[in-house]
């Protein structure tokens, strides 16, 4: 029959009028992002890390600038471990080329800064800052 | 109750307080007369600020957003910060413009649209003017809303401006005619054109019942009237910029969107007075009645618009002569059957 598709469009916009909205207010509401979503920074385990520089070798833009020192047990861990956000082109590489999965995205996607040596995170100095925070509300 | 909160013993209410201080009657007709005009343009003014807010919601909720949700509660004073943006805005002219047209062009649109007023019955005996052709003034007056969009488009010197001007006359000529014909069907009914005998001969049963096709062709012919989409041509902003008001600017602007307003008001108060029965009903006095039944007309109006897509020029012409004014004029010759008929049996 001619217009049935008219009314049909009408009970879809009805039916939306009162159903419910997508928006998300991005200031006072933000998205968690999905699982496979490559972006923001580099999340370090300190714990899992073998120190093996193979996240490094894997970059094709030197984002990743690691040293490493031997501690006490003879073990290899991190002395430092930067990543210059700026380079980054998010092939995610390197995490793939992780064998013990120590780094991940933190899946932010509010990355502008005002500086430009701002888009160096040090990576290392926020994993320790967690783990402490973690290990003094275990504490007490 | 009814009786007591409506319009019409307001005004008397009000006419006693002004004869206390007014010893002269004719004073008191004059301060009256003035109340009511000032009423009728307070009406359209805020039926501007009303709709555009409430246009904007039902597009953002039909659309799964929002809406304007910024400024003040519920983003409800944005329409009015928009007015203050439009107040404040540089008037400009196109150079090479028509200048007299061009300014007269809002002004004499805002005047069929306001002036249509003076024919709607809000409520019990709350009429401006019970003119014996009430209906007919009506489609009198509305059709010269036509007029100033030519000069609009014609002025603005700008090719644009011009074809959306003469789409404008092309479509509102097209649509006045079944609309006038889908009127005539509730006119034969009511034996009347004046407004209070057909919302007093709508007392048993709305004409909606009776004239179903007449109340599906006026409203498809009030919005093509209006220049609402999905007959929104002279508009159109993906060919033509906005037609006719490309040009303006500022208050000028506002002018011809206040008047668009009171074109979309005007043409849900004649369907509520011709189909849904007006200002009657139960329990409460009519304006209240009369109000919830144009806002549920508007609601409609704005429905169609956040729903279709445009149609093209031809598919408007020939929907207009083809298909809408023959189920009019059949719809007439049913109407008149059925009347002589009903008047062999009874």
């Amino acid at each position: 029959m001619q217009g049935k598709g008219l009314l049909k469009g009408m009970h879809i916009t009805f039916k939306r009028f009162f159903g419910k909205n997508v928006t998300i207010q991005y200031p006072e509401e933000k998205i968690v992002m999905s699982s496979r979503f490559r972006g923001g920074d580099l999340e370090l385990d300190n714990n899992k890390c073998i120190a093996c520089g193979l996240c490094s070798m894997a970059c094709p833009n030197a984002v990743i600038e690691l040293t490493t020192a031997t501690d006490e047990q003879k073990k290899r861990r991190l002395a430092s471990y930067i990543y210059h956000s700026g380079r980054c082109l998010y092939c995610n590489l390197c995490v793939e080329a992780c064998p013990t999965k120590a780094i991940r995205w933190d899946k932010n996607y509010e990355n502008s800064t005002y500086f430009r040596e701002q888009l160096d995170v040090d990576c290392l100095a926020i994993a320790q800052k967690a783990e402490d925070a973690k290990r003094r509300s275990s504490d007490g | 109750m009814q009786e007591m909160f409506g319009l019409f013993s307001i005004a008397k209410l009000l006419r006693e307080i002004i004869g206390q201080y007014v010893s002269n009657p004719q004073w008191v007709d004059l301060f009256m007369a003035l109340i009511n005009i000032g009423g009728i343009f307070t009406l359209i003014s805020l039926a501007a600020v009303v709709l555009v807010y409430a246009e904007r919601k039902v597009s953002a909720y039909m659309q799964m957003r929002i809406g304007p949700n910024r400024v003040g509660p519920w983003g409800m004073l944005q329409s009015v910060a928009d007015m203050i943006k439009l107040l404040s805005k540089e008037d400009i002219m196109p150079t090479g413009a028509d200048k007299w047209l061009w300014v007269l062009a809002p002004v004499l649109l805002f005047v069929p649209s306001a002036a249509v007023y003076a024919v709607f019955p809000f409520d019990q005996q709350a009429i401006f003017a019970d003119l014996n052709i009430g209906i007919f003034y009506f489609i009198a007056v509305a059709s010269q809303a036509t007029l100033p969009f030519l000069m609009a488009g014609w002025a603005s010197n700008n090719k644009y401006s011009l074809l959306g001007g003469m789409r404008t006359v092309a479509q509102t000529i097209s649509y006045e005619v079944p609309m006038a014909f889908s009127i005539l069907g509730v006119v034969m009914l009511a034996g009347s054109m004046r407004m209070s005998d057909i919302i007093a001969a709508q007392q048993d049963v709305w004409f909606i019942c009776l004239q179903p096709v007449a109340f599906v062709v006026y409203v498809i012919a009030a919005t093509a009237e209006s220049n609402r989409a999905p007959f929104d041509l002279v508009e159109s902003e993906s060919e033509l910029v906005a037609g006719p008001f490309t040009e303006y600017s500022g208050m000028r602007w506002a002018l011809f969107f206040l008047a668009e307003y009171a074109n979309l008001v005007a043409a849900s108060v004649i369907a509520t007075t011709l189909f849904l029965g007006g200002w009657s009903g139960p329990w409460f006095p009519g304006w209240i009645w009369f109000l919830l039944k144009i806002s549920m007309m508007i609601f409609i109006f704005m429905w169609f618009r956040w729903t279709f897509p445009r149609l093209r020029v031809d598919q408007l012409m020939s929907f207009g002569w083809k298909v809408l004014l023959p189920v009019a004029l059949v719809n007439v010759l049913i109407t008149g059957i059925g009347i002589y008929t009903h008047k062999l049996f009874s």
